[in-house]
């Protein structure tokens, strides 16, 4: 099916659970939307805020950090930190005025291709209906000057040069 | 604002008395611990060269504790002296330094992270009845009107935890709390009101970087912002990196500022960043309990973690 508008979406995810999950989705056959864009961590803890934060300025419209269940991780802790850590970005990321609805957080495990596929599935299809993250492309190509270049004085002084 | 409401802002919080006093007291505790021997040096304030400013001093001579008061005009977070300022001052002894209860906070919050060991410290609290707001004019007396937006709603005026406390405030009038209300306001509005009021303070942003500067807590040898390869952040003045740039930075101090709101105070364009101090703090308060306090906690809200935190908003 053809779509008006096809996102992109980023998705961060960690290697011993999530991408393992959606490799399990992928050697079943199962279909999901081509629009997401995997990369691979360590861990969920190792994926910065600043991460999603460059994600979202570089153009995707949505971002999906996804890792083991709680208990599951690999380096024992790493997604308990990484819980908190990204339960106060959200807060702060909504305080600033980005829509929540564009940043997803998932456990997939890799025995849950069917969540992977469901998960992607259902992110594509939230922000296909959003639209396209026009505040961060907006500022990307914005250019601001902390005075204002056409004030009366300036303009005089510049026809006077 | 009409002349009544002027009128009744002006009216002096404390006594110029009272800062004579706690100045005379500084003094004498200063030149006590500094001929005795229990410090090689007192941070604390002087007084600047205009009239009624006050800058940081530090003083290594009895002779000279003559020179330091406390005002006012002492808004400085010394703390900032005791890491990244002044590197090279721990180690050397015994510091005395004197702070205002927001400034405590700081120091205890410091402990914590291993920056700094309270026994290489001798704290000299002051009573404090609030600092100068920016702008404000130094030869009228601290009042309401004139009041810097954090002390309206400090909590720690009269300092605990400090080996001498100077000072006992007189009984100081209840004030609105702006900061509470601005951030009320703004947590009001749509996500796009918001988003439209943050780009046009970020977009005033001049990367100076006064903020991270006068943080006790930007201590970082190396800040992420700094770097290139891979770039994290970019550094040109522009609305992008500035937005970038503000939100690392407030995520950076979550849940550890302790509110001392130098960054507000630093910036030369008047961007409202305690604003974004205050709603993580409220943040990290609600979903941990945590709240910046007077005594050190090992561990602040994102070091440590609960099997059963919230997670209500992860699928």
């Amino acid at each position: 099916m053809k779509h008006d508008f096809e996102p992109k979406i980023v998705a961060f995810v960690c290697t011993w659970c999530t991408y393992a999950g959606a490799d399990l989705a992928g050697t079943s056959r199962m279909q999901y939307p081509a629009n997401v864009r995997v990369l691979k961590f360590p861990c969920t803890g190792r994926i910065d805020p600043v991460f999603i934060l460059k994600a979202f300025q570089k153009g995707a419209d949505g971002v999906l950090v996804s890792g083991c269940h709680p208990g599951d991780c690999h380096y024992m802790a790493g997604n308990f930190h990484a819980r908190r850590r990204f339960a106060a970005f959200r807060k702060l990321l909504e305080f600033v005025g980005v829509d929540l609805a564009r940043l997803e957080f998932s456990w997939v495990s890799a025995a849950e291709g069917g969540k992977w596929v469901e998960v992607v599935t259902d992110l594509t299809e939230r922000i296909r209906t959003m639209g396209p993250l026009a505040e961060f492309k907006e500022l990307e190509t914005e250019e601001h000057w902390s005075g204002r270049l056409e004030t009366a004085e300036l303009k005089e002084a510049y026809n006077n040069i | 604002m009409n002349n009544t409401a002027q009128k009744h802002d002006a009216t002096p919080l404390v006594a110029e008395s009272y800062y004579a006093a706690v100045t005379d007291a500084l003094r004498t505790e200063a030149a006590r611990l500094l001929s005795e021997g229990v410090v090689t040096a007192v941070i604390g304030y002087k007084e600047g060269r205009r009239h009624g400013t006050a800058g940081p001093a530090i003083v290594v001579d009895p002779a000279r504790a003559n020179e330091l008061i406390f005002s006012a005009a002492c808004v400085n977070n010394l703390a900032l002296y005791l890491t990244k300022a002044k590197k090279g001052v721990a180690g050397t002894g015994k510091i005395a330094i004197v702070a205002k209860g927001c400034d405590l906070r700081a120091l205890a919050g410091l402990m914590a992270e291993s920056q700094i060991r309270r026994e290489d410290l001798h704290i000299i609290g002051v009573a404090c009845a609030g600092v100068f707001g920016s702008g404000a004019d130094r030869r009228e007396p601290l009042s309401a009107g004139n009041l810097a937006g954090k002390c309206r709603e400090c909590s720690v005026g009269a300092p605990e935890g400090a080996d001498i406390v100077i000072g006992t405030l007189p009984p100081l009038p209840e004030l609105s709390p702006v900061e509470a209300e601005e951030l009320a306001r703004l947590e009001a509005m749509t996500p796009a009101e918001r988003w439209a009021f943050w780009k046009e303070n970020f977009a005033r942003c001049i990367r100076c970087f006064a903020c991270r500067q006068v943080c006790p807590f930007c201590y970082c040898e190396q800040c992420l912002c700094d770097r290139n390869r891979p770039q994290a952040v970019e550094t040109t003045p522009r609305p992008a990196g500035n937005m970038a740039w503000h939100i690392v930075r407030a995520m950076h101090l979550a849940g550890r500022c302790a509110g001392c709101a130098e960054c507000e105070r630093a910036c030369p364009m008047d961007i409202p960043l305690n604003l974004l101090n205050r709603k993580m703090a409220r943040e990290l308060k609600e979903l941990y309990g945590h709240e910046a306090g007077l005594t050190p906690v090992e561990k602040g809200p994102l070091v440590i973690y609960r099997e059963d935190d919230d997670q209500s908003f992860i699928k």
